[in-house]
């Protein structure tokens, strides 16, 4: 085993690890936070597959947006939140079930699809941000345009949806 | 791969250092339990018994979540852009100020309609 | 062992620069509804509360009339590809297909926009204020959602709103990449999940079905984004004409590819709302303000069907084997569950979603049918041509039927429920008899264009070979005439329950879009021949 496939090895325990304990522990907050450990892991993996911009799009948008949105959704809903037991207990066996059923799925596509590729690490410039940033702005750039009007939505959307001041006047 | 070696050198140096602090403050440090050691706030400022609206945030804080998320997604092309902005020179200048002004066209909305205020 | 295939775009040096082409022309119709949109938002942050109204249905109806004039200068302006394979060019460094299927879609979702854009205006049926919730944010039945109806409250921001949605329509069948297709997926869909939630009277039901939506919509979002990375880890491509080429070069199945085409498939026949795929339909299209399900229900499907074929038939054409028995049994199934339940529907928004589901079923028939034309003149239809025919004939059907549901109301705003339409024919004979002529139209009768779109679909998916589809089909078009007779059995034959419904009188802005809805339906079934040719005339998709 070279070095890289110990880094590899060492960092998918540890999202496995941690992504058992965000769906089995009972406190919901704890689960948000295992789930940065999670996916922090795996932009670690990301970063050993050569996929640089994909690891830090990884913890850019995953570890530092999607959690804390996370986070904020439980303070709006949930809050106060402790320990709740029944959060994990109930219908875990079909859960459990549906989730091995869905790994092997689809771990049995990729391994059916890629089984002879092998990437060389060293050569690979697949992933780094300068040939994204060609890609975006060569290839992409109407997708990436088009984009800009997604977030726009998205912000009005938002806005329309939980803004409750009044308006007063004809502001 | 050795690109990152530093990275994971410093990573580790960073999580040393951590532990290092954590367990030496434990080990060595003084312990004086009293009542206002284990307040929430020890300069005296006392917390609420409870939270204001059964411990549930004001919908407000939604937007801020949402304005960040939209920051941050914006941020992820601006990596690369930067990274590749001599090769384009002006025309990835264009694109990215038409990019990052139709999104500011939401802030303009927001701002107007009084949905930055807080009260 | 193979190195990883590294695309040619992503294998060509990084430095030297060249600018990317981008046609803008071509892309008027798109770029003028994406201006629209953003234009609707600066109106609703500077202009007054007072005139907001007034401008943004002026903003929306003026930009989506330009757009569909740029249309047809777009769709004059195109030109012949040479080796017979249809008219127009790929344009914005291959991220979109500028061709005639592209603009006959256009036209058809631009055309049904502005009828739509009418009913989302109607303030009459209100007392003075649109559909739509005066406060979004002001939790149902509490002091600040009573305060905000006296006030007189209304979110403009539904306008721009839709012109994002449709911004994403326009942009969904002319897109000749995945990554485009997903952009775009996502911009059609965003806004409607929202627009859903936001119906003035029972609001909890809308929330519920704005909730739904998203959730099963987000779902379906992440199958079609996992079928892109299969796809594009067969292909090592996202660009449908080399996606192409790498499907009509593999011998035999390919894990990778089918697990890709399987799991696209989800996410697009989700958004068309085809069995099995189907079960958000009923409760979004019952909970959504009237208007928003008409538009969407006319809209979404034709974009989303414009997606499918323009990605089975130009990314996955060379794999037709493969797919077809899978469409054969969704067709099937979103058949037979849309006629089936709909007779258990007691609910007419309810019913016409299972109506739509069906009918997502009979263009699916046509999905499968002639490939191509042998000789071009004759009366043969291909796949192609008679979908686009079937998708014009369902909006407008589609659209007027659910603004004459906008119409019949009592106390509490719009009765739908059935027995509440009972005797509705000797209360308002007219309205009741527009309604059923739509129903009339949908069942596929006669010199309706309901008639002549079932006949497009059955004899291409008839000549393609897939004579038993059509058998079950013509079989199941005879279950669903049932509930559809039904009704107006109900609106001629019964008696008013209680008080009865009464018919509010419109503005002229409904009044329009029924009529409209009502002339296309009786157009397009008596002399279907200009839009057929047309649609024939609109040619193959480009590569």
């Amino acid at each position: 085993m070279t070095a890289v496939q110990v880094v590899f090895v060492l960092l998918s325990l540890v999202a496995v690890v941690s992504a058992l304990l965000v769906v089995t522990t009972p406190h919901l907050v704890h689960s948000a936070l295992w789930l940065v450990v999670t996916l922090g892991a795996i932009a670690g993996v990301f970063l050993v597959l050569a996929a640089e911009f994909v690891a830090w799009v990884q913890v850019l948008i995953y570890v530092g947006a999607v959690v804390v949105l996370l986070l904020f959704a439980l303070m709006l809903t949930r809050a106060p939140t402790g320990p709740q037991p029944d959060l994990t207990v109930r219908r875990w066996a079909p859960a459990a079930f549906v989730a091995l059923l869905v790994a092997v799925l689809l771990g049995a596509t990729l391994v059916a699809g890629f089984q002879d590729v092998r990437l060389d690490l060293d050569q690979a410039v697949v992933g780094s941000a300068e040939v994204t940033g060609e890609t975006v702005f060569r290839r992409w750039v109407l997708p990436f345009e088009v984009l800009s009007v997604l977030l726009l939505a998205a912000l009005v959307g938002a806005i329309v949806l939980s803004r409750l001041r009044s308006e007063d006047g004809d502001d | 791969m050795e690109l990152y070696a530093p990275i994971i050198g410093l990573g580790l140096i960073a999580f040393g250092f951590a532990a290092f602090s954590v367990v030496m403050s434990a080990v060595v440090g003084p312990k004086r339990y009293n009542r206002a050691k284990l307040d929430s706030y020890e300069c005296g400022i006392e917390p609420t018994p409870q939270a204001l609206g059964g411990g549930k945030f004001p919908v407000k804080y939604y937007i801020t979540a949402m304005m960040f998320i939209v920051f941050d997604i914006e941020i992820v092309f601006l990596y690369p852009w930067a990274v590749y902005f001599d090769a384009m020179g002006l025309f990835g200048l264009v694109e990215m100020v038409l990019f990052i002004l139709t999104v500011f066209v939401a802030y303009a909305y927001v701002w107007k309609r009084g949905g930055l205020e807080w009260d | 062992m193979t190195t990883l295939a590294v695309s040619p775009l992503l294998s060509e040096s990084v430095g030297d620069f060249t600018k990317p082409s981008i046609e803008y022309f071509d892309l008027s119709p798109l770029l003028i509804i994406i201006g629209v949109a953003l234009a609707g938002v600066i109106v609703e942050a500077f202009v007054p509360r007072r005139l907001r109204y007034v401008v943004q249905t002026l903003v929306a109806v003026v930009g989506t009339i330009a757009a569909l004039v740029m249309t047809v200068f777009v769709a004059l302006g195109l030109e012949p590809r040479g080796d017979n394979a249809g008219f127009g060019a790929i344009a914005a460094e291959g991220a979109i297909a500028v061709d005639g299927p592209t603009v006959f879609l256009w036209g058809t979702i631009l055309v049904l926009t502005l009828i739509s854009v009418f009913l989302f205006a109607e303030r009459h049926l209100e007392g003075g204020v649109t559909a739509f919730a005066g406060q979004a944010a002001a939790l149902p039945g509490t002091e600040a959602e009573r305060e905000a109806s006296t006030k007189g409250l209304e979110h403009t921001e539904v306008f721009p709103l839709m012109m994002f949605a449709v911004a994403g329509m326009l942009l969904f069948p002319a897109s000749n990449d995945l990554i485009t297709m997903f952009v775009a997926l996502e911009i059609l869909s965003l806004p409607l999940y929202l627009l859903c939630g936001l119906a003035r009277r029972r609001r909890l039901l809308s929330q519920e079905a704005a909730l739904k939506y998203f959730m099963l919509g987000a779902f379906s979002s992440g199958f079609f984004l996992y079928g892109i990375a299969l796809v594009y880890g067969y292909a090592g491509s996202m660009n449908l004409g080399d996606i192409a080429e790498a499907v009509s070069g593999t011998i035999g199945a390919d894990p990778l590819l089918l697990g890709g085409i399987g799991l696209l498939a989800v996410g697009l026949l989700f958004k068309v709302g085809a069995a099995p795929f189907h079960a958000w339909t009923p409760d979004v299209y019952q909970g959504a303000p009237t208007a928003v399900t008409a538009f969407m229900a006319a809209c979404t499907k034709v974009a989303a069907f414009g997606a499918l074929l323009r990605l089975f038939y130009v990314g996955f054409g060379a794999a037709r084997w493969d797919w077809t028995p899978m469409i054969w049994v969704v067709a099937i199934l979103t058949m037979a569950t849309g006629c089936v339940l709909a007779l258990t529907q007691s609910d007419i928004k309810r019913m016409l979603a299972y109506s739509s589901i069906a009918h997502a079923g009979f263009i699916l028939t046509g999905f499968v049918g002639l490939n191509a034309v042998a000789t071009p003149g004759t009366a043969e239809l291909t796949s192609l041509q008679a979908v686009l025919f079937y998708l014009v004939t369902y909006g407008f059907m589609t659209i007027g039927a659910f603004a004459v549901v906008t119409v019949v109301r009592d106390s509490s705003g719009e009765a739908t429920h059935l027995s509440r339409w009972s005797g509705l024919g000797k209360e308002s004979p007219f309205v009741a008899g527009v309604f059923a002529f739509f129903l009339l139209g949908m069942a596929g009768i006669p010199l309706t264009s309901g008639f002549t779109g079932k006949w497009a679909v059955f004899t291409s998916a008839w000549q393609g070979g897939a004579w038993p589809l059509v058998v079950v089909a013509a079989l199941l078009s005879a279950v669903a005439a049932f509930f559809y007779i039904r009704v107006i059995v109900l609106m001629y034959f019964s008696d008013p329950v209680g008080e009865g419904p009464t018919v509010v009188m419109p503005s002229v802005l409904t009044t329009i879009v029924i009529a409209v809805g009502f002339a296309a339906t009786v157009a397009l079934g008596v002399v279907p021949g200009p839009v057929l040719d047309l649609a024939a005339h609109a040619g193959q998709f480009v590569r």
